[in-house]
């Protein structure tokens, strides 16, 4: 599952980022905090599918689905 | 002079730093076809260089490739003595991956480098103490807590900075070479040895978001905050527009009244003082439009009202954060294309630049006021709550935001898949915070002075050149002259619109700035003061036969035209392209001429 399907208010842990993105896009995605074994929390859903927004670590990030997708995450309770 | 170089991540304080550390004298390089700024001022006998805010130093846009290699250059370059990392205190690991990457690059190249932990009001506030002197011992550089804000170690922040300027080998990097990976690994450990806890500075924030992300007060909110913008950049600005319009009007007769009557006099006066004047009372508006949404950017608020618009303009192959620009455009475009420069992704920018001409600016309200008056009765539907006259307003308005969804379409569709490989919507929400005047009050500025800078060149050549058509050979009766001769030549390219040549004159003098067109008009049908007597000029036009088929081209017209040069060079320098500023001229002159004579063939 990636970040994408996360509930509002649920938790998980991130696994791995989709191998096939871009070096530098993964690159950028880890020095933003997408990183293994980071946590990653379900803030807010916007409707018809609109970006998501999580927090992670000391940020809050708005993400949109495209991006959301290729991050790929284990729930947690 | 020496430079030092100054960095950080976005939102981290570090415009208001560079405002504190240098005062008002300051200079802004803008580099053609992207967004990249480099702000530079004088910090004691130094020069001090605010680079853009980012997250890393590998880019992934084109914008950010040009931004880091400049950062690259000036760290290399034997005329930079220091670099200052800027670091957000509530946000130490993110902020630290970047600082931790030119802080090796700054070991590679020999050059000094002290972190500045700014945000320490903040953090104060949450009762916590940074183990500064530890921190800096694990860096192998000097850090300083600092607020920006509150100006708490800003003396001796910059009393320091001078001396390490002066001996940049004091701050010499001591600490092992990093490589990528552990930047990131670096700042996580560092991170949790000295940073605070994240839960309890995101909790006030994510309180707020609560309800302005809520989907029916945000949405209440966000109305509210794009209707006072709407109404500021028209009820506010107007005072100040007079106020530019008086002293203008005032300097011309002060200068007129020393030149004699004659061919010198009209020129001063309606070339230079009509022509470019006319042009200098929007500036109080951009500047107004700047500050407002300074305003929204330093708070915060901006970065939430893209993730509210995202999706909707997404469709259309814009983004959130085109929404901002499309909204000022209604005032004027040349601000709203500057607005544009906060879109992350070149393409969408790009579309979103190109379409906002499309908006009704207020330049087209006297022509659509005119227009109306003429033909359409002034009579109300519904016990007197929808007035015929007013609905019409509305539709030219939602006929320009239709239109610029469509075209925006069509680009996005038309540049094709090879483009589409761009950047993916990512956005930090940063912190909720008080704006401080300092920065604001200099982007005001500066805005202004841009605006001046960018459009008076092209304005003054193009006034000049109508003035001269207009004036000779007759010496001043503009029924005689050069442009009456080619408005009468060109009649009838304006013949499907069913309008003559004095239509023709004033569309042709249009294109200096919609506006002149009442003026014109005004002087063909020998009506003194057409700008103050709208409803006489009005009336003429109806004794003069004008068909309705006529006046709703006319309007379809003037929605879609590109008709005023202060935008095309600012398209132009915007985008660094005469393909797309000139371009789009001819795209929206021949799509008005399409859809005006369509409009006018089946309605008559
Ligand atoms: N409380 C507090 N706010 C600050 C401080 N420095 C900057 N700010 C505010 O934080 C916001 C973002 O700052 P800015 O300088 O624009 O950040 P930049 O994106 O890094 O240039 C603005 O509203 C500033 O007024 C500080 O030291 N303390």
């Amino acid at each position: 599952m990636t970040i994408w399907d996360l509930k509002k208010r649920t938790k998980a842990e991130i696994t791995n980022l989709t191998s096939t993105l871009p070096t530098n896009l993964s690159m950028r995605l880890a020095e933003m905090g997408f990183i293994e074994g980071q946590i990653v929390h379900c803030m807010k859903r916007t409707p018809f599918s609109g970006p998501l927004v999580i927090q992670l670590q000391d940020c809050v990030y708005s993400i949109e689905k495209d991006l959301a997708q290729q991050v790929h995450v284990s729930p947690i309770q | 002079m020496q430079k030092i170089v100054l960095v950080g991540k976005p939102n981290s304080g570090k415009s208001l730093l560079f405002n504190q550390l240098t005062g008002l004298r300051q200079k802004v390089a803008n580099f053609p076809g992207v967004t990249v700024e480099l702000k530079s001022g004088r910090f004691d006998e130094y020069e001090l260089i605010d680079f853009p805010g980012t997250y890393s130093l590998q880019s992934i846009s084109e914008d950010e490739l040009i931004a880091i290699n400049q950062l690259k250059k000036a760290l290399e370059s034997p005329d930079t003595c220091l670099i200052i990392c800027n670091l957000d205190a509530t946000k130490l690991e993110r902020s630290l991956v970047f600082a931790l990457q030119v802080q090796s690059l700054a070991q590679t190249h020999n050059k000094g480098c002290v972190f500045a932990l700014n945000m320490m009001d903040e953090v104060a506030r949450f009762g916590f103490e940074y183990d500064t002197a530890g921190l800096s011992k694990a860096l192998g550089s000097p850090v300083f807590a600092i607020s920006a804000k509150t100006l708490i170690g800003m003396s001796e922040f910059s009393q320091a900075l001078k001396s390490y300027a002066g001996t940049p080998s004091l701050a010499r990097v001591n600490s092992p070479n990093r490589d990528h990976d552990s930047a990131v690994k670096v700042a996580a450990r560092l991170a949790k040895q000295f940073g605070m806890q994240q839960d309890l500075v995101l909790r006030k924030q994510n309180r707020v978001d609560h309800v302005l992300l809520n989907s029916v007060f945000g949405a209440l909110a966000f109305a509210a905050i794009m209707f006072f913008l709407f109404q500021s950049i028209f009820t506010w600005a107007s005072p100040l527009m007079d106020g530019v319009e008086f002293l203008i009007g005032a300097l011309a007769q002060g200068v007129t009244s020393t030149i004699p009557a004659g061919v010198y006099e009209d020129f001063v006066n309606d070339a230079l003082f009509g022509g470019v004047g006319a042009f200098l009372v929007f500036v109080p508006q951009i500047m107004v439009l700047t500050l407002i949404i300074g305003l929204l950017e330093d708070s915060g608020y901006l970065a939430r009202a893209a993730l509210i618009c995202h999706k909707p303009l997404s469709l259309f192959g814009l983004s959130g954060r085109s929404f901002i620009p499309y909204l000022s455009g209604h005032a004027c475009a040349i601000p709203a294309i500057m607005a544009a420069r906060t879109i992350e992704s070149p393409r969408k920018r790009l579309i979103t630049m190109m379409t906002v001409p499309l908006m009704s600016c207020s330049a087209r309200l006297p022509v659509y006021a005119l227009l109306i008056a003429v033909f359409v009765p002034d009579v109300a539907y519904l016990g007197g709550w929808v007035n015929l006259q007013g609905a019409i307003f509305f539709i030219l308005y939602f006929g320009g935001i239709l239109t610029a969804l469509i075209v925006s379409k069509m680009l996005d569709v038309y540049v094709g898949d090879s483009d589409k490989n761009d950047l993916p919507f990512i956005l930090e929400l940063p912190n909720y915070r008080l704006p401080h005047w300092r920065p604001l009050l200099y982007k005001t500025l500066n805005s202004g002075v841009y605006f001046i800078k960018r459009a008076a060149p092209i304005i003054f050549v193009v006034s000049v050149v109508v003035w001269v058509l207009g004036y000779f050979p007759a010496n001043g009766d503009l029924q005689g002259s050069y442009l009456a001769m080619i408005g009468q030549l060109i009649e009838p390219i304006f013949a499907p619109l069913g309008v003559d040549w004095r239509y023709g004159v004033a569309i042709l003098v249009s294109f200096l700035a919609r506006e002149v067109f009442v003026g014109v008009l005004g002087t063909l049908y020998n009506i003194e003061n057409a700008d103050e007597n709208l409803i006489g000029l009005a009336s003429q036009i109806q004794a003069d036969g004008f068909t309705l088929a006529s006046g709703v081209a006319l309007l379809a017209f003037y929605v879609i035209a590109l008709q005023c040069v202060a935008t095309v060079a600012t398209l132009k320098g915007e985008t660094g392209k005469n393909r797309y500023s000139w371009g789009v001229f001819v795209l929206y002159g021949l799509l008005a001429y399409a859809v005006s004579s369509i409009l006018y063939a089946v309605l008559s």
